[in-house]
């Protein structure tokens, strides 16, 4: 059951990661990257780090989604 | 080039693959004894487990009255890489503040959406104002009680005050923060200083033997008290200058991230972003 479980896990990582990749629409990728920070906050909780899966989930999920959608907010939305 | 790289990353991956293997399996406290017992160089005494992370496990809460052996490895066996660790974040925050707010004192800061101080932004949305008000009290309550719990419970300095730093976020999606800039950045910069500050003068307090000594652990009353070994309830003066270690970054680490994400905010609201380049 727990093995399906990090199966299951590690193939929507390695899906959230590609798809942050292939978006030109930036905003789309930064949403992207920040479901790859939670779904990678859920694995740190089942390996038994609770430190790392909260700081991944107050600076991955949290600060840097901010900190990338105020650089588009000053820069352009779409990948060229 | 192409070569090179693909050389690079099979490198890279056999480093990644060896040191798999001698990791611990989750979950079990003591080394992999037979992965262990075969490699004398790895640093295995005569019991066939590896000596530091067995040391720690036994020693660490007998010897730094911690009951997170997490917190006692951080600010105490390598309390020095935390030292650097919140140092290397003041140097960035210090740097961002550099750049921008020789930029940002020259130009009328006018954010679209930003009100002046004092009144509430006029947004259409009362839920989302309301909202990230009553999440923002939350949010902080919760970093709170991870700065101040990190000796107990998983948590601690940089996870409190990331934790604490995403609710100022918050309050910066909501608009609720007004355009004082000069002032939210006197008052930031004077807490993160404050912060490291702290962090550096308990090292200094126990330099009699070294720094970063942990002097109160060693008394039997107080923050000294001593804790049984295994599970315990736990106690909140408790770990000797570990509470006060994890207090002390999680300020600096508070107000700094927050720091950044202002300015950043403040830097995206200006208008001509052609004077920046």
């Amino acid at each position: 059951m727990m093995y399906y479980f990090f199966l299951v896990i590690s193939i929507a990582l390695v899906i959230t990661a590609l798809l942050s990749i292939y978006f030109r629409d930036l905003l789309a990728a930064i949403v992207s990257y920040s479901v790859f920070s939670l779904v990678l906050t859920v694995l740190y909780f089942l390996l038994d780090a609770p430190d790392v899966a909260i700081a991944e989930a107050g600076i991955g999920a949290a600060l840097t989604t901010c900190i990338f959608v105020i650089a588009i907010r000053m820069t352009r939305r779409r990948e060229e | 080039m192409r070569l090179l790289s693909v050389v690079a990353i099979v490198i890279l991956f056999g480093f990644l693959f060896v040191g798999i293997l001698h990791l611990h399996p989750v979950g079990e406290a003591l080394g992999n004894s037979e992965v262990l017992q075969g490699r004398p160089e790895l640093g295995i005494d005569i019991n066939g487990v590896s000596t530091m992370d067995d040391y720690f496990l036994r020693n660490g809460q007998i010897e730094t009255k911690s009951n997170n052996i997490v917190a006692s490895v951080v600010f105490d066996y390598r309390g020095f890489d935390t030292l650097g660790e919140a140092t290397v974040l003041f140097i960035v925050v210090s740097s961002i503040s550099m750049l921008f707010f020789t930029f940002l004192k020259s130009k009328s800061i006018v954010s679209a959406g930003v009100p002046p101080a004092g009144q509430f932004p006029k947004i259409e949305s009362r839920v989302i104002t309301f909202g990230s008000f009553i999440m923002y009290i939350m949010i902080l309550s919760f970093g709170v009680y991870l700065v101040v719990h990190g000796h107990i419970s998983p948590g601690g300095g940089f996870q409190g005050g990331s934790v604490m730093a995403s609710a100022t976020a918050l309050l910066l999606i909501s608009f609720l923060i007004t355009r004082h800039m000069q002032r939210t950045r006197k008052i930031f910069s004077f807490f993160e200083s404050l912060g490291l500050t702290i962090f550096i003068g308990l090292g200094f307090a126990g330099i009699t033997i070294s720094f970063l000594y942990n002097f109160l652990a060693h008394t039997s009353t107080g923050f000294g008290r001593i804790i049984a070994f295994g599970p315990n309830q736990g106690y909140l003066i408790s770990a000797g200058i570990l509470p006060l270690l994890s207090l002390a970054v999680g300020i600096e680490v508070f107000f700094g991230l927050s720091l950044i994400v202002v300015t950043l905010f403040h830097v995206s609201g200006v208008k001509d972003t052609n004077s920046l380049r």
